[in-house]
C-alpha cells in the first residue's frame, strides 16, 4: 500500500492536480450545458456535490457488504437515488432553477466523475477518507464551473449573478452563451490548464 | 451462502431500501411540484386578465389548453389560452388573454423559449413585441409589422409589431397564435367549449 | 411536432452534441478515428432506439399510471445498464465480427450521458411512442454525424502543428465549438 495522503492533501487534489474537469476532462456534459450562467453553473455544482458526498459515504460505509459482481449496480442505484433527492427537491423549493437546468440535474446519475470516485475510491476507503476526497473533487467541480460560468456570463451578457457589470459600451459576445462558446471557451481554459501545469512541472525539475 | 443467493440479496436489499426512501421523498415533493407548476399557470392568467377571480381549464389537448376565466358572480370574462409550437431553435409555449367572443386579444406571455439569446430570445421581453398585444382585433389571423412602431395607434387593428432582428422568432410566435385562435374557434362550434374538465383553484 | 420535424431537428437543428451537449465523453474519445467513429456512431444510434421504444414503455406502462415518477431517474438508468449489457452478450453470440467493430464501444455507452439524456428528453417532451421512436434514431444519427466529421477532421488535425498546451482536448473543443456554430444555421430550417 503506497504512503497514505495527509486529509488535506486527500481534500486539496481535487481542486488542482486531479481537478474532475480540468484534469481528468470528466463531466463534460453538465459543465458544457449549464455554465451560460454563473447561478446555473453553482446551482448544478452544489447538486452534484450533494450527490457525490452522500454517495461516496453510502458505499463506502457498505464497501464490505457488496459482492463484486454486483458492484456497479448498487452503486449506481445508490448515486440515482440521490440524484432523485436532488432533482425533485429542486423542482418542489427552487422551480426557476430546476427549469433553468432542465434534464442535467437527471444527468448527473451518468456523469463520470460520480461513479469513477466510487470506483476508484470509495470503494476502497474508509468512510472518512471518502467524505474528504468528495468534498475536494466537489470543490474541484464547483471551482471549475465557477470559472467557466463566469467567463461565458460576463462576456456573454455582461451580467454576473445577474446583475450589470460591464458598462453599456459593452456589446455583450452572444456567441459565448449559445453551445459554441461553451466549447470554445472549455478548450481554452483546458488549453491554459496545460500551459500552467507544464510550467511549473518545469520549474520543480 | 453461495454467492449467487448473496448477490440477489444484496441487490434486493438496496433495491427496497432505496425504493422506500425514494418513495418517502417522493411523496413528500409530489404536492409542491405539482403546486409550483399550477401557480405558474395560475400567475399568468391572473397577469393576462386581471378581473380573473376564478379559473378552470375547460379544454386539454395536444398543444393547446384552455382556461375559463371567471369574474366573482361565476360570469366568464375572458379565456386563458396555453399554446405550444416549433419556434426557430425549439418549442416556444406561450399563453395569451382573449375576451369571451374570441374576437378581442387581452396581452400575450411567452412562457417558455430557447431562442437565440439577444436575438430570438427577445420576444419574451421586448416591450416594442409584447406591449402592443392589446386589444388587437383577432377575428382574423393576426399580421407582423416590419419595421416596427413605436405608438399602438400606428398599427393597424390586427397588427402586431415583429422585433428588428429577430423576424423568424416574431413569426413563430405568430404563428402558434394564429392557428390556436383558429383552433379555438372550431373547438367553440363544436360546443366542446363549455365548462367541464377539471377545476383548477 | 410530426414526425419528419422531430427527425430533422434531432439531426440537425437541436443535435445531441451541439446543442445538447450529450455524449462529449465518446465524442471526444472517440473522434481519433473515422472507423472506429463510425461504429461508435451505429453503436449508439442502435442502442439509443433501443432505449427509446424501452424508456417509452416504462414510463407510460409503470411510471405514470402508477404514480411512481420518482422512480423515473433510478429506473431508467438500470434498464440503460442491462439493456447494454443483453446487447452486448447478444452481438457476441449471434455476431462475432460484428462484436469485434461495435462490442467493444458497448460497455463505454451505458454510462454514457446521450443515451440517458434520450430517455430522459423524450420524456420531457411527452412524444408518443412513434414519435419517441423516431427521435431516437434521429438523435443517433445526428451523433453518427457530429463523431464522423469530428474524426475526418481529426485525421487532418494530427498533421498539423498544433501548439503543445492545446493538444488533445483544447484543440478538439475548440473545433467542436466552430462545428456548434455552423451547425447553429440549421435553426429555423423547421416549420
Amino acid at each position: 500500500m503506497s504512503t497514505k495522503k495527509s486529509l488535506s492533501e486527500e481534500y486539496l487534489k481535487g481542486l488542482w492536480s486531479e481537478n474532475p474537469i480540468f484534469k481528468q476532462l470528466l463531466g463534460m456534459c453538465a459543465t458544457l450545458a449549464v455554465t451560460n450562467a454563473v447561478i446555473n453553473g453553482i446551482a448544478m455544482g452544489l447538486a452534484t456535490s450533494f450527490v457525490l458526498i452522500f454517495s461516496s459515504v453510502v458505499i463506502s460505509s457498505i464497501k464490505k457488504l457488496i459482492p463484486n459482481q454486483v458492484r456497479i449496480a448498487a452503486y449506481i442505484v445508490v448515486i440515482a437515488s440521490f440524484v432523485t433527492v436532488a432533482d425533485r427537491f429542486l423542482a418542489a423549493f427552487f422551480p426557476p432553477i430546476s427549469k433553468a437546468l432542465g434534464p442535467y440535474v437527471p444527468l448527473i446519475v451518468v456523469n463520470c466523475i460520480i461513479l469513477g470516485r466510487q470506483e476508484a475510491f470509495s470503494s476502497r476507503n474508509s468512510v472518512g477518507r471518502s467524505f474528504i476526497d468528495a468534498l475536494g473533487m466537489s470543490s474541484g467541480f464547483i471551482l471549475a464551473l465557477l470559472i467557466l460560468s463566469s467567463i461565458r456570463e460576463v462576456l456573454g451578457s455582461g451580467t454576473f449573478l445577474g446583475h450589470q457589470v460591464m458598462g453599456s459600451w459593452f456589446k455583450p459576445w452572444i456567441v459565448m452563451i449559445l453551445p459554441a462558446g461553451a466549447f470554445i471557451t472549455l478548450g481554452v481554459l483546458l488549453a491554459i490548464f496545460m500551459l500552467i501545469e507544464t510550467k511549473t512541472r518545469k520549474r520543480s525539475a | 451462502m453461495s454467492l449467487s443467493a448473496r448477490m440477489v440479496v444484496v441487490l434486493t436489499v438496496v433495491g427496497l431500501i432505496s425504493g422506500t426512501f425514494l418513495a418517502l421523498v417522493g411523496t413528500m415533493t409530489e404536492d409542491r411540484i405539482e403546486m409550483n407548476r399550477q401557480s405558474e399557470i395560475q400567475k399568468a392568467i391572473i397577469e393576462l386578465i386581471p378581473e380573473t377571480e376564478s379559473s378552470r381549464k375547460i379544454y386539454e389537448e395536444k398543444s393547446l389548453t384552455v382556461y375559463e376565466s371567471l369574474d366573482e358572480n361565476e360570469n366568464t370574462v375572458g379565456f386563458a389560452v396555453y399554446a405550444s409550437g416549433t419556434g426557430f431553435q425549439d418549442v416556444i409555449t406561450l399563453m395569451y388573454g382573449i375576451d369571451p367572443s374570441i374576437s378581442k386579444m387581452r396581452d400575450l406571455l411567452i412562457l417558455d423559449q430557447k431562442e437565440t439569446p439577444g436575438l430570438g430570445a427577445k420576444i419574451a421581453d421586448e416591450e416594442s413585441f409584447l406591449r402592443f398585444w392589446e386589444n388587437r382585433n383577432c377575428e382574423n389571423p393576426l399580421a407582423l409589422r416590419k419595421p416596427a412602431v413605436d405608438s399602438p395607434e400606428k398599427l393597424a387593428p390586427s397588427e402586431v409589431n415583429a422585433i428588428t432582428g429577430a423576424t423568424i422568432s416574431s413569426e413563430k410566435v405568430l404563428g402558434i397564435v394564429n392557428s390556436s385562435l383558429a383552433r379555438l374557434r372550431e373547438i367553440k362550434e363544436e360546443g366542446k367549449l363549455s365548462s367541464e374538465g377539471g377545476n383548477v383553484n | 411536432m410530426d414526425i419528419l420535424t422531430i427527425f430533422v431537428a434531432a439531426v440537425l437543428v437541436n443535435n445531441f452534441v451541439f446543442y445538447y451537449f450529450l455524449g462529449i465523453c465518446p465524442f471526444l474519445g472517440v473522434s481519433k478515428k473515422l472507423d472506429s467513429a463510425l461504429s461508435m456512431g451505429l453503436a449508439v444510434t442502435f442502442v439509443m432506439t433501443l432505449t427509446a421504444v424501452t424508456s417509452w414503455m416504462i414510463n407510460h406502462w409503470l411510471l405514470i399510471p402508477f404514480g411512481l415518477g420518482y422512480l423515473q431517474i433510478v429506473s431508467f438508468i438500470l434498464v440503460i445498464a442491462a439493456l447494454v449489457q443483453l446487447v452486448e452478450m447478444f452481438i457476441r453470440k449471434m455476431s462475432p465480427p460484428l462484436y469485434q467493430a461495435l462490442g467493444i464501444y458497448l460497455p463505454l455507452i451505458s454510462t454514457n450521458c446521450a443515451i440517458m439524456g434520450l430517455a430522459l428528453l423524450a420524456s420531457l417532451k411527452g412524444y408518443g411512442f412513434i414519435e419517441t421512436v423516431v427521435f431516437g434514431i434521429g438523435s443517433g444519427l445526428g451523433f453518427t454525424l457530429a463523431i464522423v466529421l469530428m474524426a475526418g477532421i481529426r485525421e487532418q488535425l494530427d498533421l498539423a502543428d498544433v501548439p503543445e498546451p492545446l493538444k488533445g482536448a483544447g484543440i478538439t473543443l475548440i473545433v467542436t465549438g466552430i462545428m456548434a456554430l455552423a451547425f447553429s444555421g440549421f435553426s429555423g430550417m423547421i416549420k
